[in-house]
């Protein structure tokens, strides 16, 4: 493809996104318009910004190569993406918490805490945790999208690498949210247009869904591995089956499903979006145009990942490798990438660039907006002890912003081994840190401040232990053996352990010290439109 | 396609009974999501305009009627 034209398109992409920057800015008067888009959203923009929030392009390449690998089964987190990432989500958690976002006067999680259970110091923790490891997460986001495109076009990775970076940056600092949401919806589209085009592509050149799929079923290991592809051990019953139970393939399956499944419940950045909408029935309508969105996104990438197998056996083409200490292994994240290269033509190629650039610039701003709350309104205006102006208040989140975006790109040019790391990471330990916390809050009137401490630093310590010393993927890197050989048990995500423990400790503290006056005061007022 | 011939026999569209409630689970899943939002739409009347929120809200619903 022309590289010209490329540069052209990408030029004005980014134009249209520093445009919604600039109406962004003109909006936005009040620090609710800031960190909350005025919390006038409807419910098509909440449902597109929640889903491009939700979509990264790891989702898309990474789970879709990761589906070339274990097959279908990995459709259980479609299941959970569609079911919990958006019914639950928004039904059990999303009303409730806009609910009490408004009684609270609370725009991001870590106030919603603080103000909940009048306590600065828990706002100010749960702000420090979500910055720090919200960077390290943003930049394995930028990590994904410049490694593509440098494979794809050979631009250097620090020139992706910066571009991306001040392109988001910009219009992420001068528009605040109402930039975020605006380009989602944008970056939506393009998402959405990529997706079902190359769905519908696929699915023709295999004739057909049912013809697709006994065709992946019809590979044999023997014909998975003179393509190279590693399903031929790790899709042991077939790409179209589920593996044997408490197989290590099973595991690992599992321990997807539900680290990912579970744990979006518990994104501050997700979360941020319920507290946007202008009514109760935009959060009720988002919910059929997120369930379609996600539907295309991941059920797509998941359906379509094993498909790539009987594609490239059919056309000779060899599963894709990458060189690791000097030794080739297969990269399941260039499938796609590999396919749309060799099968579909010119123009599509392009097409999708854009959907993935979409899919991690609309994650990026969304983790950007969030830690720059997080470490500027959460963190640092707390610790100032005094009341300040809704300007100064904004100024303060756009310097935090600023550095923290600089932070990401002094990372992301450094690229630590634990930075690549993080996108396993993430999601697990926000859920094991604020999902017991924030579920009993919306839910449970006797949660108290001190139960909340407990659950949310134990299952914070606990996750973060867990991934030093037990867990297969983090633990050989760190500590070089992992404390616990038995594959059953290190390749547990810790949300099967940290979440009911950080349940079990948040009640268990509730139970034994009681709310004071002050938090039963707050309490009901907390409950009061619920 | 010679490999075609070993596709097992009890597969329902190709998947195993695992794997297709995984994938039948996934589109009745947006499928409710449709049924609740046309169920908000059309059917349900909303309770947000009967117990406003916050009066900051009130103002706002009573502006939107207008």
């Amino acid at each position: 493809m022309d590289i010209l034209f490329f540069v052209i398109s990408m030029v004005l992409f980014a134009s249209i996104f520093i445009f919604l920057g600039y109406l962004g800015y003109k909006k936005t008067k009040t620090v609710e318009d800031y960190f909350v888009a005025g919390r006038k959203m409807g419910a098509l923009l909440i449902a597109f910004s929640y889903g491009a929030t939700f979509i990264s392009a790891v989702a898309l390449i990474g789970f879709s190569g990761i589906a070339s690998v274990y097959g279908h089964s990995i459709l259980w987190l479609a299941f959970l993406n569609v079911f919990v990432g958006i019914f639950i989500a928004f039904v059990v958690y999303g009303l409730r918490t806009r609910k009490m976002g408004l009684s609270l006067n609370a725009m991001t999680l870590p106030e919603l805490l603080g103000n909940r259970f009048n306590s600065v110091k828990l706002q100010q923790a749960s702000g420090l945790i979500i910055g720090i490891f919200m960077v390290a997460y943003t930049s394995a986001v930028f990590l994904a999208i410049a490694s593509l495109f440098q494979v794809t076009f050979g631009i250097p990775y620090w020139l992706c690498v910066v571009v991306f970076t001040l392109v988001v940056g910009i219009y992420l600092i001068v528009g605040g949210l109402y930039a975020v949401m605006w380009t989602h919806a944008v970056q939506a589209i393009v998402m959405l247009v990529g997706m079902i085009i190359l769905m519908v592509g696929i699915y023709t050149m295999l004739g057909g869904i049912g013809p697709a799929h006994e065709a992946a079923a019809g590979l044999t290991p023997e014909m998975l591995k003179s393509i190279g592809s590693p399903a031929a051990t790790q899709a042991p019953n077939g790409l179209t089956s589920m593996p044997p139970v408490l197989s290590q393939p099973f595991m690992m399956v599992l321990t997807l499903i539900f680290g990912v499944g579970i744990g979006v419940l518990a994104q501050p950045q997700l979360i941020t979006r319920y507290l946007t909408a202008k009514n109760e029935k935009a959060l009720r309508l988002a919910v059929p145009y997120g369930g379609i969105f996600i539907l295309l996104m991941t059920f797509t990438a998941f359906s379509i990942g094993p498909l790539c197998n009987v594609l490239m056996y059919q056309n000779n083409i060899m599963y894709p490798t990458k060189e690791v200490a000097g030794v080739m292994v297969a990269n399941p994240d260039a499938v796609i990438p590999t396919i749309i290269n060799e099968l579909f033509p010119s123009w599509f190629i392009l097409i999708f660039l854009f959907a993935i650039l979409a899919a991690a610039m609309s994650t990026a701003a969304a983790l950007f907006h969030t830690a720059g709350a997080s470490i500027g309104r959460d963190v640092y205006e707390k610790s100032l002890k005094r009341k300040i102006s809704p300007e100064k208040s904004i100024f303060i989140t756009r310097i935090a912003t600023f550095a923290i975006v600089i932070a990401t790109l002094i990372i992301s040019l450094n690229p630590l081994d634990v930075v690549a790391y993080m996108t396993a990471f993430f999601f697990g330990l926000m859920a094991c840190t604020f999902l017991a916390p924030y579920t009993l809050m919306l839910y449970w009137k006797k949660t108290n401040r001190t139960g909340v401490w407990v659950g949310m630093l134990g299952g914070f310590l606990f996750t973060i232990a867990w991934y030093i010393l037990i867990y297969f993927k983090t633990a050989p890197k760190i500590i070089g053996t992992p404390l616990v050989g038995n594959y059953m048990i290190n390749m547990l995500d810790p949300i099967f352990i940290g979440l009911p423990l950080s349940f079990l400790l948040t009640i268990l503290f509730s139970i034994i010290i009681r709310q004071d006056k002050d938090e039963e005061t707050i309490m009901k007022t907390s409950f009061e439109n619920i | 396609m010679k490999y075609l011939e070993e596709v097992p026999m009890n597969l329902i569209l190709g998947m195993d009974i695992g794997v297709f409630i995984a994938w039948i689970g996934t589109l009745l899943a947006t499928v409710l999501c449709i049924l609740y939002g046309l169920y908000y739409q059309f059917i349900k009347k909303s309770d947000e305009k009967q117990r406003p929120t916050s009066p900051k809200e009130q103002d706002k619903t009573q502006e939107e009627d207008l």
